[in-house]
């Protein structure tokens, strides 16, 4: 009986923070979006739907979702594929996979603004590394490729001050960063596969690797990649760092790199227009809540399934 | 991609040795170009830290560089003689990024951030973890279900009105600023559930038998068996708010001796002219170091403790 008051204490500091620190806050951003609210003003005056009509009719914004839906559909496919590629070759090998997987993660673990910073050195247009080592396959047999002709004729690109390249540059950079990640992940999903299915697929005829693969692999891989998805998702429609780094102002060259995180930032931080951010908090928050909802309800209609 | 097993494993393996060789070679030579791009910004990193400027400007020098001493410009505008403003490349980049901004005062400041991130999360989330999986209690399903609605939220998203909050009491450009958003893990508090829902009912029956309370129980007896499920939420904890730049850049303005390491860095490349190169990419290296020394050295740990969200 000790025990039925307890629980109240156990429960209580968690329950009020969550309150405070999670849901209040979805609450207050909701409310702000429909003000001017600036911060250090006494008062905000009611503005409606004007934040997002605003946020949905301005180029600015048409620019946002461009940038940050880009980011996006590059880097989560990618991700998800060479994390999935990476972790079938090292599952295949028996000695030399753990040195592999340890190399792959390493980006996992360093601090993304660090490398953020030594990748924009690399992709320097003149002393960087990326243009000094394609300049070396000038007048080789590369030369007839049109692109590669072009940029040893005039320049190579300038990368992530180009406005054509900013954006696949910076989601390159969040590939390289990110798909170690999901290679772990998929690893403890094979690790998990149980070997007699493999025995039994090929008792069934499945003797090619590509009819195993087919068969056992990827089904059984289903959760982990319903997983992996969403939490792909997540973590780029999240990516901010980089952008800030590289362009602390305006989101890059005619803001072809302007992503909502930072959109949150420059609005709600730097211009203290905490209406406009708040009403992209919102919708911030919608996609990534549609995200997990989808992502769930797979999982559910899976566990059913199997 | 179609090597999925071990094409060794079966019956025939002698027929097919030659086969596997050359694809045991394909995939190594697939492997090591990946490795190769994964590993080229260490490498770049470490490279130019150890450099002189003008190797760097003209990409010279190799990895190592020179190493001869070059003209600190900065020291001879102090009006020292040009003799004594001689510096190796290496000391002069790690010297300066310590002189130039307190670095040490941003590790210390990382370390001090996130164990006491680390240290309230576990403080709030346990008993809360304890409560839901072993005591049973009117609206513990309604609890748990709010636990649940709340990992669908990042809190990376929800700054502004966190930061509107601080700013309101005036906790903006202080530790509290820093730690107060993350001292709630729901996160947390699902993992240890899950992991308290598998240990057998009788060891708590048993405590309780020998008299402990409801809070020795948690301390003595269920902390003990969570220390490894607790391990990998640490390091989950540590390096997500070790690496975090979105959080600070946001409440820490200005006060320097606030800056967390990511901060510093950045502040670092702000006022960094192409003289500065080295001494930032040493900055750099001090920073990214412990962690991936810790990772080296309890690689399983680690790995098992970045996945952990994956777990579910």
């Amino acid at each position: 009986m000790a025990q039925s008051r307890a629980y109240i204490w156990f429960i209580a500091p968690a329950l009020i923070l969550m309150f405070v620190i999670l849901l209040i806050p979805i609450l207050i951003a909701g409310g702000l979006s429909m003000t001017d609210y600036s911060l250090g003003n006494s008062g905000a005056s009611f503005v409606g739907w004007e934040n997002y009509e605003r946020i949905f009719s301005r180029s600015q914004y048409e620019k946002m979702f461009g940038a940050t839906f880009r980011y996006v559909f590059v880097v989560v496919p990618l991700t998800v594929g060479l994390g999935l590629g990476a972790a079938l070759l090292i599952h295949s090998l028996g000695r030399f996979g753990d040195l592999y997987k340890t190399i792959y993660f390493l980006p996992v673990m360093a601090a993304l603004i660090a490398m953020a910073i030594v990748w924009e050195f690399a992709f320097h247009p003149t002393i960087g590394i990326v243009n000094a080592t394609l300049e070396r396959g000038c007048g080789t047999i590369l030369e007839h490729w049109n692109w590669y002709a072009q940029g040893c004729e005039r320049t190579f690109p300038l990368w992530l001050n180009d406005r054509d390249y900013a954006i696949w540059t910076v989601s390159f950079i969040g590939v390289w960063q990110g798909f170690g990640f999901n290679m772990v992940l998929y690893l403890a999903g094979l690790a998990s596969i149980p070997p007699s299915l493999y025995d039994a697929a090929e008792m069934d005829g499945a003797t090619r690797g590509w009819d195993r693969f087919q068969l056992v692999t990827w089904p059984l891989l289903g959760p982990t990649t319903v997983f992996v998805v969403t939490i792909s998702f997540i973590r780029s429609f999240q990516v901010f760092d980089m952008v800030e780094a590289f362009y602390p102002q305006g989101g890059g060259p005619s803001k072809s790199v302007y992503v909502m995180m930072f959109a949150i930032y420059e609005k709600g931080i730097q211009q203290n227009l905490m209406g406009i951010g708040a009403a992209i908090t919102v919708i911030f928050l919608g996609f990534v809540m549609i995200l997990t909802l989808i992502q769930r309800w797979l999982v559910e209609r899976r566990t059913h399934y199997v | 991609m179609s090597d999925i097993t071990l094409s060794g494993t079966s019956a025939d393996a002698k027929a097919t040795g030659f086969r596997f060789n050359t694809r045991a070679a394909v995939t190594h030579a697939v492997l090591i170009l990946g490795a190769l791009l994964v590993l080229l910004p260490f490498y770049t990193m470490l490279s130019l830290s150890l450099k002189a400027p003008h190797e760097i400007m003209q990409q010279t020098g190799g990895f190592w560089g020179a190493q001869e001493p070059f003209r600190d410009d900065f020291c001879v505008k102090l009006g020292n003689a040009v003799e004594d403003c001689m510096v190796n490349p290496i000391i002069y980049n790690y010297t300066t990024a310590f002189e130039k901004a307190p670095l040490l005062r941003y590790l210390l400041n990382g370390l001090v951030v996130t164990v006491s991130i680390f240290v309230i999360q576990v403080i709030v989330a346990l008993p809360c973890a304890y409560a839901l999986a072993k005591l049973r209690f009117w609206g513990r399903e309604a609890v748990f279900a709010l636990v649940l609605f709340c990992l669908l939220i990042p809190v990376h998203a929800i700054a502004l009105p966190l930061y509107i909050m601080l700013a309101k009491v005036g906790l903006t450009n202080s530790y509290a600023a820093l730690i107060i958003p993350w001292t709630i893990s729901v996160f947390g508090i699902f993992l240890m559930r899950q992991f308290f829902m598998t240990v057998p009912d009788d060891l708590v029956d048993a405590a309780r038998m020998d008299g402990m309370s409801e809070y020795a129980i948690i301390w003595q007896v269920m902390l003990p068996t969570a220390i490894p499920a607790l391990m990998a939420f640490g390091i989950f904890s540590v390096v997500a708010h070790w690496n975090d730049y979105f959080w600070p850049r946001i409440v820490i303005t200005g006060n320097r001796d606030l800056f967390t390491p990511p901060l510093g860095l950045r502040e670092f490349k702000g006022d960094a002219d192409g003289d500065n190169f080295g001494p930032m990419m040493a900055t750099a290296c001090i920073i990214v170091t412990p962690l991936i020394v810790c990772f080296l050295l309890a690689q399983r740990r680690f790995i098992e403790g970045i996945t952990l969200s994956g777990m579910k």
